[in-house]
Formats: structure tokens, sequence, C-alpha cells
């Protein structure tokens, strides 16, 4: 169908969205209640567009194109318009002396500013207004700011269209409309799995992690600590997209560096604690397929996919791996076998993690494995502190990390994208089981971002049948298909965030479909640059297991690397 | 002033009325009963004036098993009671108009949505359903035709917004009253996703009323774009407020409130109010404009509701500029951005002006831009039409005036 954009004829074969069509025809029109992973919402009728021949504006994000259509999409009365909407928009953002952007945890990547320089706003000559809600900072994981919420409905349909989670929704109505929990509770008493998919998508400073940023400039002036920290596989890929290099950008040895200039006794890397998982939970995994054990197993590494279990579906707490994830293992280990190796007590040493999760920092304080982490922080935190001490992050001299708990294998580094996991077991169940040396290591079939993948691999004659899925709302469906028999699984990886760690709530923002393809190509580059590639060949694994641990699933395993679940529902 | 189409006093007494409306319906085709509403130029009478005769049509040529009709019984225009009057005096009426328009449009399921403050009107239409399930009115072989028809009352909750079609539809289905994104409209996708008629009181009983005649008077009167009689609710300053039928272009504004409201109580009219508080107030110098959809669109105002209200020139225009703000901030769903923020951006500057005693040229200023945009760029018509009142009252009296 032919189509006039601005005087322009453009021809589409389908019937797109307005919206859709001038991105093809590459004009911008500013959006602030649209994302392109949500159902098109048209509430905050910025996108406005005018069309030959209709009385009122139309929202380009809801409005399809029909034949002969003619657009404008910039024109005076759209300008205008917009202007005055946007001017409505910042007047009730809760901007006063108190409350700015100077302070705003979105200081570098609000949504709203940048929509308010596309449309030009100069002056805002209303009054603000403020709403006057109190902040939540009920959770251990996420803090909501509602005077800077805009009510644009983004989190609440994050949270219940992608993750299937539901735990925000809208209260009253006109303009005391608020984004709340249920009954007001508070973001740390709902069913929240605390995935922080809610603060990539909020356009304002409205939500944010729990800083720990403090607790960790203090720790790191205490002369009487011993300061480790350890690095997770999917920060490496993101971090320089905070110092403006694009996505894709590996920093591993820059934020080695960075770390060790903020004052960190040692930089340890938590994928030496993704082979460590990979040792006890391929074994664990055998271990259950030839006694009969509990199938499928899940995966137990994120957090966030943890609670959500917990909460929704109890019933499936035996078929989650016991195994600890990786940054409590890594807690675990550095608080026994390196504390002792060093010759200092527990209380001495402080194990920060950097994670791009905020469900690791809910993690930490799970009785069940309370005092393995002291802190963790979110790739953005990270990048805030080297921002805070002057690092130019992508220019210091590049450093590795420390040994021993900074050896790994390429298996730790796909942790940190969808299928990783799974990955990286097969690589070690393969050789466990056959005694035979695996021949080809990259596992195509559970690679890609796709949210539900199925592959059979075979293993010595047995097919076995493997799942990998990311974010909730397929968790959800994956696991009713599996209550209801329609799907016979015997090993599932499931991973709370939309593309997993890569897509972490922590990660820097934006985090859309197009960046996060780019860092799971950097994560799988990592894997093939590294010469150890299995992670029972990670030497400190081997020495680890042969100094302290004994074997897979031994006793001291089990005390230090296990764990329990809790039925929430 | 006679009542034409709505003259017979056939109250609530089921044995006086003689439903010929439907009687007749029922002889005909579908599409015969539709051709006649729509010869009758038949507008919708809830405020948008949309042909009711080709929304009928619509639905009638959509195949579907399950289509639904749904009565607008949620009056809520401040100033505008005539559905009211209609529901309470003539409840059959209505219910034959409903029953009608199923028919025509094949549609075996209707709803009532009366709002939940009209007690007396939920009493009578709930009464008044019951006793047509009882005549075999309603339900199965309707009359001894094999037309089956069901209808419900629903109560509304006491939400304004859900005067809109389509927050109306979200109500029934038991979700937030707040509108839907259109398209698609309700014609097409309605009610649970099926193609529904929307339709107000004073409309279907005015097609029951079209309906009972062989011939079509109604089209015979008003102009050619206002065709018929209109039920218009007068209240305010005048000293015999009600509702009165009134043919299209027979009376001007200023007849309808000097003849039949008994003109104005106080001094003289400061202003009048033509179709509720969505519609643009009416200087005295104005009032001359003949009775008409066209017309009064032509002095920049509109039919509306039919809900008349006239203001004293001694009364302070401030104070009600304020009530109507209050009003339209307490009633926006808060859905979309422009009229949630600009209706209560809006009500911030009104409080402000009203304290004050008088606007700044800078406050009309953002008032008139603020007006630009929700009605430019709201998603119902509840925010296209939220600050029409308020700035045509700052234009017409206050732009001159005050200079600071």
């Amino acid at each position: 169908m032919k189509v006039k954009i601005n005087n322009r004829e453009y021809e589409f074969d389908q019937e797109i969205s307005i919206l859709d069509a001038t991105k093809k025809a590459h004009i911008k029109i500013p959006t602030l209640c649209y994302s392109e992973k949500l159902e098109p919402f048209g509430s905050c009728r910025l996108c406005s567009v005018e069309i030959k021949g209709e009385r009122t504006l139309k929202p380009a994000c809801v409005t399809k194109i029909t034949d002969g259509m003619e657009i404008f999409t910039h024109s005076q009365r759209v300008r205008k318009t917009r202007k005055t909407i946007m001017e409505l928009i910042i007047a009730s953002h809760g901007i006063n002396c108190n409350l700015n952007c100077l302070t705003c945890s979105k200081s570098g990547s609000c949504e709203i500013k940048e929509v308010a320089e596309e449309i030009g706003v100069t002056e805002i000559r209303v009054p603000p207004i403020s709403i006057g809600l109190p902040e939540d900072r009920s959770s251990y994981s996420i803090v909501r700011e509602p005077q800077k919420c805009i009510v644009c409905n983004r989190c609440v349909r994050k949270c219940s269209e992608v993750q299937s989670v539901n735990i925000l929704t809208i209260a009253n109505r006109g303009p005391d409309t608020y984004v709340t929990t249920f009954m007001d509770k508070g973001m740390g008493n709902v069913d929240c799995t605390n995935c922080g998919q809610c603060i990539l998508e909020c356009p304002t400073g409205a939500l944010h992690e729990v800083y720990q940023m403090d607790q960790v400039w203090a720790a790191l002036s205490d002369e009487s600590k011993y300061v480790i920290v350890q690095t997770a596989p999917a920060v490496r890929v993101a971090i320089a997209e905070e110092f403006g290099a694009e996505p894709g950008k590996i920093a591993t040895k820059q934020m080695v560096a960075g770390l060790r200039l903020l004052g960190f006794d040692k930089v340890f890397d938590t994928n030496f604690a993704a082979d460590l998982t990979i040792m006890e939970e391929a074994n664990e995994f055998i271990e259950r397929f030839k006694n009969n054990g509990k199938l499928p197993l899940f995966t137990s590494c994120s957090p966030g996919w943890v609670k959500f279990l917990e909460h929704n579906y109890p019933e499936f707490i035996d078929n989650l791996s016991s195994c600890k994830s990786p940054q409590q293992m890594f807690g675990a280990i550095a608080k026994t076998y390196y504390a002792n190796k060093l010759g200092i007590s527990k209380e001495d040493m402080v194990v920060v993690s950097v994670m791009p999760c905020t469900a690791k920092k809910f993690e930490r304080v799970r009785p069940e494995m309370k005092g393995d982490v002291d802190y963790v922080l979110t790739t953005r935190e990270l990048a805030k502190m080297f921002k805070l001490a002057g690092i130019d992050l992508l220019n210091v001299p590049q450093e590795e990390y420390d040994e021993p708990l900074g050896i790994s294998s390429g298996a730790g580094a796909i942790f940190g994208a969808t299928g990783g996991v799974m990955e990286a077991a097969l690589r070690t169940a393969y050789e466990v089981i056959t005694g035979k040396e695996l021949e080809k290591l990259d596992f195509e079939a559970v690679r890609g971002i796709e949210g539900i993948k199925e592959a059979t691999v075979e293993i010595d004659g047995i097919n076995l049948k493997v799942a990998i899925v990311n974010g909730l709302g397929n968790a959800r469906k994956v696991l009713e298909m599996i209550k209801n028999g329609e799907k016979e699984l015997q090993f599932v990886e499931f991973m709370a965030c939309p593309g997993g760690c890569i897509g972490g709530g922590g990660q820097p923002i934006p985090t859309n479909n197009e960046i996060l393809l780019k860092r799971m190509q950097a994560i799988y580059e990592v894997d093939r640059s590294l010469p150890i590639r299995k992670s029972h060949e990670n030497p400190a694994i081997k020495t680890l297991y042969k100094e302290f641990l004994e074997e897979p699933l031994s006793e001291k395993s089990h005390e230090l690397l296990h764990t329990t679940y809790l039925a929430r529902s | 002033m006679e009542r034409i189409f709505l003259k017979k006093d056939l109250g609530k007494n089921l044995e006086e009325y003689d439903f010929l409306g439907l009687k007749n319906a029922l002889k005909m085709q579908p599409q015969q009963v539709i051709n006649k509403i729509k010869e009758s130029g038949l507008r919708g009478r809830g405020g948008a004036g949309f042909p009711t005769g080709i929304k009928w049509e619509t639905v009638f040529s959509i195949e579907n098993d399950t289509k639904f009709i749904i009565c607008n019984a949620d009056e809520g225009e401040p100033g505008t009671f005539k559905d009211r009057f209609l529901m309470e005096n003539l409840p059959f009426k209505v219910l034959e108009g409903i029953i009608i328009s199923g028919y025509a449009t094949g549609s075996k399921y209707g709803y009532i949505y009366i709002r939940g403050e009209y007690v007396e009107a939920i009493k009578i239409v709930k009464k008044a359903i019951e006793k047509l399930y009882e005549k075999n009115i309603l339900g199965e072989n309707i009359l001894n035709s094999d037309f089956l028809f069901d209808l419900k009352l629903v109560r509304g909750a006491g939400a304004y917004v859900c005067g809109d079609e389509t927050s109306l539809i979200n109500s029934i289905e038991g979700d937030r009253g707040k509108s839907r994104i259109k398209p698609p409209l309700p014609v097409f996708e309605g009610l649970y996703g099926k193609p529904t008629v929307v339709n107000n009181v004073e409309t279907l009983a005015a097609a029951a009323e079209i309906m009972s005649y062989d011939n079509n008077p109604y089209s015979q009167m008003g102009t050619e774009k206002s065709r018929g009689t209109k039920l218009v609710s007068i209240s305010g300053d005048v000293n015999k407020p009600g509702v009165y039928e009134v043919e299209f272009g027979k009376l001007t504004v200023k007849d309808i409130v000097q003849e039949l409201a008994g003109g104005v109580k106080g001094e003289k009219i400061g202003f009048v109010i033509p179709g509720g508080i969505s519609t643009e107030a009416l200087t005295e110098e104005e009032l001359d404009v003949p009775y008409t959809y066209e017309n009064l669109q032509k002095m920049g105002s509109n039919i509306g509701s039919g809900g008349m209200i006239v203001v004293s020139s001694q009364r302070n225009h401030l104070e009600i500029v304020k009530n109507v703000s209050d009003f339209f901030r307490d009633e926006t769903c808060g859905t979309c951005f422009p009229c949630r923020e600009g209706n209560k951006n809006i009500n911030k500057i009104v409080s402000d002006i009203y304290k004050r005693g008088y606007p700044t040229s800078h406050e009309i200023e953002i008032i008139s831009d603020i007006q630009y945009a929700v009605s430019s760029a709201a998603r119902c018509g509840f925010g296209e039409s939220s600050l029409n009142l308020i700035l045509s009252i700052f234009e017409k009296f206050y732009t001159k005036k005050v200079e600071v």
C-alpha cells in the first residue's frame, strides 16, 4: 500500500503501525509509553501525528497505515501539541530543588530528558505539582520513587506481559493515578522476584536498585578489612557502554585494572565460581539421571527465577538444583578456602560482587546462605564508582585477574548469556559420562536470544532432552507444559531476564534487543578466545578439589556449595 | 410546546403501552428497519451525533453469531437529565428501542448500563424488564415471532468517563472504567470483542417512536442536517427548569430559555452552556442562534447532550469555571497523559485565578495551549472536550478585560 509521509511517497506491503512505517522511512517520532518489547499502549500521545482528513491527531504507535494515507509527523499542530504535553509531563515529574536531575539515578540515561530535547521544550510554563507519595524502600533490591513516576505503565506492563509476575499495578484514577504494589505493601512484601526488568523499562528515575556503593566505599577505606571483588560474566561485555563505547565492547582487563585502582585487595572472577557450579551441577545431574532422581533438573543460578518458582510453583522445588549460584559459591569458597590460605579470619574479609543483576542483592541476604557475600553492586553502580574515582575505563592499562579465584574457562564465561549454563554443563557432563573428549564444543542449538529453545543432545547413545528458557513469562509457559505433561525434559536452564544475564536488571540502560545481541556475541567471543573452555579442565578448580573439596558432591561441597529453598506461596 | 415524538403519556403502565414500534419492526426485514431509521435522519443523542442507521447497518452487515446492543444510560454530563426523565417516565419506550435495535442488527443480547446514582430509574427499569419477560416481549419468540432477545441491567459504579462507549464496555466487562484505543471501533470489536452497538437512551427511545409510524413524520421535521426533535434539559438560573422537547430549527437558544424555561432568574443572562459542560459557552449576544447541530457548531459550540445550563450575569463566573475544572480533574480516567496532566494542571491554574479573582494574560495563554493539545491528542471524547467550556469562558469574558 502507498502512504505519503511528509509529502513523500512510500510503499509498504504490510499493514503496519504508523510508527513502524516512519521508522522505515528513517523519521524519528518521540515516544514515552512505547517500548519495543511491549504491546503498544497509546497513552503518552507524544507520538501523535496529523493525518489528512482526520479531525484529531492520531497516535502513531497504535494507528495502522491505510492505503493512500497522508501523514504529517512534524506539522505545526503536532509540534505545538507535543511541546505542551511534554511541558505537562515535566511539571508533574517532581522536579524541584530537592529532587532534581543532578541527583537522579537516571541522570545519564534519562529518557524524558532525551525526548524533551527532541521535542524542543525550552520552558515549563505550568507550575510543578507533586503527588507527595513516599518512597518505597521495603525491598532489598529495588527502590521506587513515585514522585518521579510519570505513570507510563511500562514497568507494570513489563512485569505483566514479559515476566508474568504482575506485582505492579495502577491504583486510583485521574490525577491521583499512581503505580503501586498489591495493597501498597511495597516491593519487598509482595511476590516480586527482584529481576529489575522494571528498572530497565522505566523512562525516569522512579525505579532504581538499592545502592550499596557507600558501603563498598567504606569497606575500601577500612584498613582492617581485606576486600576482594568478583565480577560476573555479563558485566565485562556491558560496562564499557556506560563510558560511551559501542555495545558488545569487551572490557574485562580494563575493568580488572579499574577495580585495582579503586583499591580492592584482590580482583577475582565469578567465572571461576561458574566453573565450580558446573562441576557440582553436572555431577548432580548425572547422579539424578543414573539413580532415577527428580527430573527434569532446573538450574538455580538466577535468583530471580528461583524466587519466581518459590512463589508460583513450589511443587517444583525438588526439581531445582541444590547448587548455590556462582555468586554465593564464590563467597563460600573465598571465606573458607581462600581466607585459610591467606591466614585471615572470615570476619576480616569483605566479599563484594559486581553483578548484572538486582536479584543478587536479595540472594545475598537469603537466610539459607547469608554471610557468603557482603555487598552486591550492579554493573551500573560499578560504573558510577569508576566515574567517581576518575577512572577512564576505556583507557586504563589492561590487567589480568588475580589467582587462583580469577582463573576460569570459557564455559564459565558463557553463563552470561541465555543457554550458557546448559552449554557449559553439557561440555562437562559429556566428558564425565563418556570419558571421551568432546570434539565440537559449541552447542549451537542452545544459543540465540529466543525465549524458549529446545534441543536433543546425544551422549553415549542416550538422547538427552534439554530446554533453555529466558524471561519469566516463558518460564511460566514451560512450567505449565511440564505440569500438564506436554513436555518431557531432563534438564532445563532458566534465567529470569530476557536474554539471560546480559539483559539483567542491573545492566546499562538502554538494554534492548539490538544491544542484547551485541553483548551476546561478545560473550561467545570471550569463550572462543580462552585457552581452557571446559570447567573440569580449569586448573584452579582441580586444585580446589584436590586441596579442599575432595570431589564434586562431597560432604564439604554439600556444606558450602549447596542450599535449600522455601515454598513462598 | 407540543411534544411530538414523546407526546404519549404512556408512562409506567405496561397494559397501556402498545409496542407498536416493535410490532412494526418485527413485520419487516432487519434491513428495512435500518432503512427506515436511516431515512429518519436520526443522529445519536448522547453528544457525538453519529447517524444511528449507519451504526446499526455496520453491525448488521458483520457476520458473527454474537453481537451486542448496549443502551448507554450512564448520563453523567452535569446539567443533563433527559435520559433519567425518559427512563423514569417512559421506560417501555426505551426498552422497546433496545429490542428493535437488537432485531435490526441481528443481536440477541442487550445491556442497559445505568449510572449508579439513578436509583429511581434503576428500580423502574428493572421492574420494566421483569414485566417484559413476563409478557413475552423479552426472551424467546418475542411477540410470537422467531426473534430472541435477552436484556440485562448493569449498574454503573459512578465514573463519568464510563459515558464514553469504550470505557463503558470495559466497565461491563469488569475492568477499570477507562477508554480503549480506537480503532477498533466497538461496532467491529466491542463488548467481549464482538460487534457492538452503543446507543444513548434518547436515541433508542426516538428509534422506537420512529418505528411506530407507518409514514415517517420524523424525517419531515427539523433541518436537513438536524432532523426530528431533541430533548433539552434546562437547569441553572431559569424560572422553569425541566425537560422540553424541541423541534430542531424551530426555536433559537434564546427562545428555549425565554419561552420554554420561563426566562432567566436574576438581572440578565450571563452566559448559556448549550449542551452540558463539555460544550462552549454562548454569551447573551450569541443566543439568537437556531437550535440545530450545524448552527451551534458555527458558533463554535455544540448540541452536546442537550443539557442546557443558564447562568445569570450576577453569578461569579470564576466560581463556575472552578467547579467545572474540579469536576473534570476528578473524573479524568488518568490513562492518557494529555487529559490526566492537562486537567490536573489547568485545575491548579484555575484555582489560583479563582483565589486571586482574575486571570493574567499569561495564564489564559497557557490554558489555551493546554486546551489545544488536549483536544488534539486525548484518547477519548472526554479529554477532547474537557477544556472547551473553561477556555471559552476565559476567551469570551476575560481576554479583553484583564491585563496584568
